[in-house]
Formats: structure tokens, sequence, C-alpha cells
């Protein structure tokens, strides 16, 4: 069973876009939770900071509590222990100037019963932004998401996927310093989830921080410069996806080809030597041609194979390690024990 | 200048709610009964107490009935407004929750206010231009007020504590027809309506709006009108204060 990290270490600033060495945090969460009823927890004890311009994604299954935690940071939910600090004010005491600095792309469908640049127009005037300034931002958000075609159109006429480009484009039509996005990709192709993954990209490079909720792994790798794990309404670790992926990838898939095709005595003979127990590598495909091993020592798995290939004049002509992808890490860590650390998380350094 | 938060939420709540087919449907109703129903029963009544004609008589109810036709309108705006998850939206923002309550009761307001307009230009080739002095003008707004107040607060307050849409528009039909139904809206109570009748249609606060409105038309405004504007404001209060804690035990999420 795999032992939980301590938390601690110090915030690092590496990941998809550097954040500088000084962190203006605008997020601060503190043993935050929230109980539906009594003791009947769906967040809890959640522990982690957002600086400006950092992306920070939420992972975690269905149920985890990634939309409640969206919710009680956006205020539409009081928390019920601890708390946490928006733009450095108590989340209890957030009221109108505070939440006029996030932006907020709920789950749920949410629409008003007008064209598709109305919407977006109106939502602007909800905000206070000028007409003006409304009117080009709209273009903007209707060439960027590409809802040029369906502008006239009812919001309630379009698929699924316009529909959420569409409450993604309606939020960017305001300033806003903290964009929440609660799953904003699901149900998009990979085209469209791209360019919008690289809008936001550039968003936080210019300052905007997000909070990012979503499903596919991929996006958070490519987007987060900090992910945390939630399970079961706690944090179980957070930190730069490299580095959660360093700590839970698992064993890495490591695959050679010599430079001519094995015996079968050879064969036999490599699987012995490198099945040898206490090694931990574990063969999933071996033939004349090629071997594949899963190994949690890569390293180790290349310099044995390396070895055996001298021992007996063999060349190794192709040898390549995949590395584990944070889904993989993902994997390991929400099917890990989440009993044996009930208590706070592993914060990754 | 800015516009202030209620006043945006207003015209909010204008811009996403009314499409022609809602302003037909529920301005048409009103109108076509002052036009069919006055036309019609007018030939079989030949005078209504002070009123005088039928249709006299009705003008003024169907002009008090536009509370009813504001109020359905904030608690639709409402409804819809969870269903789309458009108050979620609203209260993420820079919005108060009492900014969003006040602006629901002002759009029922606002929209009894031109209902009340509608039906007054549908009802002048009917029986011309009402001779009202200043009071009496301010004595039917402000009664249209209360009574949107009244009507509006309690179908927020139903509103915020369902969480099925049929629920709530099958009690917001029903107390709409029962509400003008038994009050004098189309029909004057006397000595001859059956007493369980009677009381029912007493209990009703429109039948009070719908006398004091029609006094203010004949005239007739007097104590007894007094009585029942601050009966009519009490209920307001009492049902202001029903929404006010309905929104503050509003749970938001998903409704069917």
């Amino acid at each position: 069973m795999r032992r939980r990290e301590e938390p601690g270490g110090t915030q690092t600033t590496n990941g998809p876009t550097s954040l500088g060495s000084t962190r203006e945090v605008v997020l601060r969460v503190e043993k935050l939770g929230y109980a539906y009823s009594p003791g009947r927890f769906a967040i809890r004890n959640l522990d982690f900071e957002v600086g400006r311009g950092e992306v920070f994604g939420l992972l975690g299954r269905n149920g985890a509590g990634k939309t409640t935690t969206v919710r009680v940071l956006t205020t539409l939910l009081p928390p019920t222990e601890g708390t946490a600090y928006l733009f450095g004010k108590d989340l209890r005491r957030c009221g109108r100037a505070e939440r006029a600095r996030l932006g907020v792309v709920l789950q749920a469908e949410s629409l008003d019963f007008v064209s598709v640049e109305r919407n977006l127009t109106l939502y602007a005037f909800l905000w206070g932004v000028p007409r003006e300034v409304a009117k080009s931002r709209a273009e903007e958000m209707l060439a960027l998401f590409e809802l040029e075609p369906v502008r006239s159109r009812k919001p309630w006429g379009l698929s699924g996927g316009e529909r959420r480009r569409f409450q993604v484009a309606r939020e960017l039509m305001h300033d806003m310093e903290l964009l929440f996005l609660d799953e904003p990709t699901v149900g998009l192709d990979a085209l469209t989830r791209k360019r919008i993954l690289e809008y936001l990209a550039r968003r936080a490079r210019q300052g905007l921080s997000i909070i990012f909720t979503t499903h596919i792994l991929q996006e958070a790798d490519q987007l987060c410069h900090r992910i945390g794990v939630l399970q079961n309404g706690r944090l179980r670790a957070h930190g730069p996806p490299a580095e959660i992926k360093r700590r839970y990838r698992g064993a890495r898939t490591v695959e050679a080809e010599f430079e001519r095709p094995l015996t079968d005595p050879e064969q036999a003979d490599l699987l012995a030597v490198l099945t040898r127990e206490g090694r931990g590598f574990v063969p999933t495909a071996v033939d004349a041609s090629a071997i594949v091993f899963r190994a949690d020592n890569a390293e180790d798995l290349v310099a044995q194979l390396s070895r055996w290939g001298h021992s007996r004049d063999l060349e190794v002509a192709r040898i390549s390690v995949r590395e584990a992808t944070l889904e993989e890490a993902f994997v390991n860590l929400v099917t890990d024990d989440p009993l044996a650390n009930p208590d706070g998380s592993a914060e990754l350094s | 200048m800015k516009t202030p938060p209620v006043i945006r939420l207003v015209v909010r709540n204008f811009v996403a709610n009314l499409d022609p087919i809602t302003l037909l449907v529920m301005f048409g109703q009103p109108a076509f009964l002052i036009v069919i129903l006055g036309t019609m029963f007018n030939q079989l009544i030949p005078t209504v107490g002070a009123s005088g004609s039928y249709i006299s008589f009705l003008v003024p109810g169907m002009i008090a009935s536009q509370m009813i036709t504001g109020a359905v309108l904030a608690g639709r705006v409402f409804w819809l407004d969870r269903r789309w998850a458009m108050v979620e939206q609203i209260f993420s923002g820079p919005y108060l929750r009492a900014e969003y309550l006040a602006a629901l009761l002002l759009t029922a307001l606002l929209f009894s206010l031109v209902g009340v307009g509608i039906m007054v230009l549908v009802a002048l080739p009917l029986v011309g231009i009402p001779g009202l002095s200043l009071v009496e003008l301010a004595v039917i707004l402000g009664t249209i007020a209360l009574g949107s107040l009244f009507f509006g607060g309690l179908l927020i307050a139903i509103g915020g504590r369902i969480r099925s849409a049929n629920l709530y528009f099958t009690i917001q039909s029903l107390l709409q027809y029962f509400l003008i139904f038994i009050s004098t809206v189309y029909y004057p109570v006397s000595s001859k309506t059956p007493e369980v009748l009677r009381v029912i249609v007493y209990a009703n606060p429109l039948t009070y709006a719908a006398n004091t409105v029609r006094d203010a038309f004949t005239h007739t405004f007097g104590p007894g009108d007094l009585v029942a504007g601050a009966v009519l404001a009490s209920l307001a209060t009492v049902a202001f204060a029903l929404a006010v804690a309905s929104f503050r035990k509003l749970e938001l999420g998903p409704v069917q």
C-alpha cells in the first residue's frame, strides 16, 4: 500500500507557464469543509492556494467534491468549517466587491431566453460592461468560440458542445481576476478544446487566475500549473502535475529491440534474467522482434537489458521508456486506500 | 453614471423574459375579456351598483387583476432563473440576494402598471376617458403597487420552497384562477350571494383591491377603502417577509 506524503514543502512555480518567484495569492483555502447536514460532509479539510496568473486544476472522480468546492469558493454555499480567503478577505465576509472580481462557469447549463448574441451582451450589461466594449467583445467571443453561425439562435436550440462553448464565451464577456471553470470542456471536440485551452493559457499568462475542474486529465496536465486531487471530499494530493506524476506514476513502460531477432533460447534466458525475484520488472510482451516490460525502476531495466546484450554480443537497436501519464498517476492515487491517512493532504514540492 | 444593480436586473428581467407570445397571452387574455365579456354581459346586466353598466364595473376589476398578471410574470422569471441556473449565475456575480428579490418585485410592479395602461387603452372605446382626480389616480396606482407586492411576494415565497416546475406552475395557475374568480373582479357580491362564497370572496385580498379601484373610478372612495388599503398593506408586508424568508433558505442547485 502506498503511503501518503507528509504535508510540507514550498510552493513551486514550475509548470506550463512560469509564474515567477514572487507569488501573489488570490485564494487561500484553510481547512475548508462543507456538510449537507451535521456529519454529512461533501468536502473536508481542504488546504490549498492559488496565485495570480496560476491555473489550478481540481481533479477527482464523480462525486469527489469538485463542484461543491467551486460552489463554496464562489460564495454560493457557506462553508460549515474552516474558511478561505478570497483576495485576502474571509469568504464568510465576501460580498459584491469580491464577487465582482470573479468569473464562474457553472457545471449546470445557465442561459437566458434570448439569442446567443443577445445573451452575451445582456450578460455584459449585468456586469456593467460599457455597451461599446460589450459589442466588440461579443464579436471577439463569437469568433473565438465559433459561435458566429448560431449567433441569432436561442441557446436551447444549440448542440451540447455549442451550448458549453456559449457558456464559457458568455462568462468571458466581463473582466475578472479569478475564473472558476467547472468542467468547461464537457462535450467539446478535440480541436475546440485545444483552442479554448490555448486561450485560457494566454489569459493566465496575462494574469488571470483559473480554477479548473475536469475529467480530461490530459487537459489538466497541459493547462494547470498545479493540480489538486480530491477523493471523497478530501484533498489527497496537490502540487505541479509533473510532481504528481512522479510520485504516483507507478510503473513505466520500457520497449526494446535488438539488432537481430532473438532466438527462442535467448528469449527464455532474457525473461529469466529480468524476472528474477525482487527486480520488479513485469513482462507485457516478449517475442523475437521486441520486448515490452513494465518497471518501477526503468533505468535499472535499461541497464540490465544493455548488460544482457553485451554478454551475448548483441546491440540494443532501439529502446524507449514511456513516462506515466497524469491519468495513470491519478488512477494510482485514487485507487489507493483513502482510509490509510484520512486527515490532511500531501503537498508536493 | 453606472446603472444601479436593481435596475440592471429589472432591465434584464424584461429583456430576457418578454417574448411577443408571452406578452400577447398575458395582456391579450384580459383585454379580450374586457371586450368580449364586457360587451356580452352588458346586454344581460342592466346596471351594477355605482358603476352603472356592467362594462364600467368590469374594467376597474380587470385593471385590479393586473397585479396578478405582474406577480405571475415575476414568479415565472424567478422559476425560469432557477431552472436555468441563472439564479446561481447572478448570485455568484456582483449582486446581493436582496437586490435580486427587489428586482423581481419591481418587475412585478412595472409589469402590472404596463398591464393597467393596456387595459385602460382597450377600455377607452367602450367606457370613455375616466375622469380621475390625482388622488384617485394615486389610490389606483398605490393599490396596484401593494397588490403586486403581495401577490409577487407570495408567488416568490412559494417558488423558493418548491423544486419542481410542474408543481410550481400548477400551484400558480390554481392560485391565479382561484383568486380572480372568487373575487369581485367579474361580478359584485350581494345579499343574494351564498354565505360561503361571500366569506371566501371577502377573504381574498384581490376583492379589496378591485373594490378600491372601482370606488376610485366611480368617485365613491371612502373610509372603507382606507381600511382595505391598510389590510392590503399588511398582507403585502407579510408576503414580503415570507419571500425574504424563502430567499434566505433558498437551496441553490438543480431543480426539475
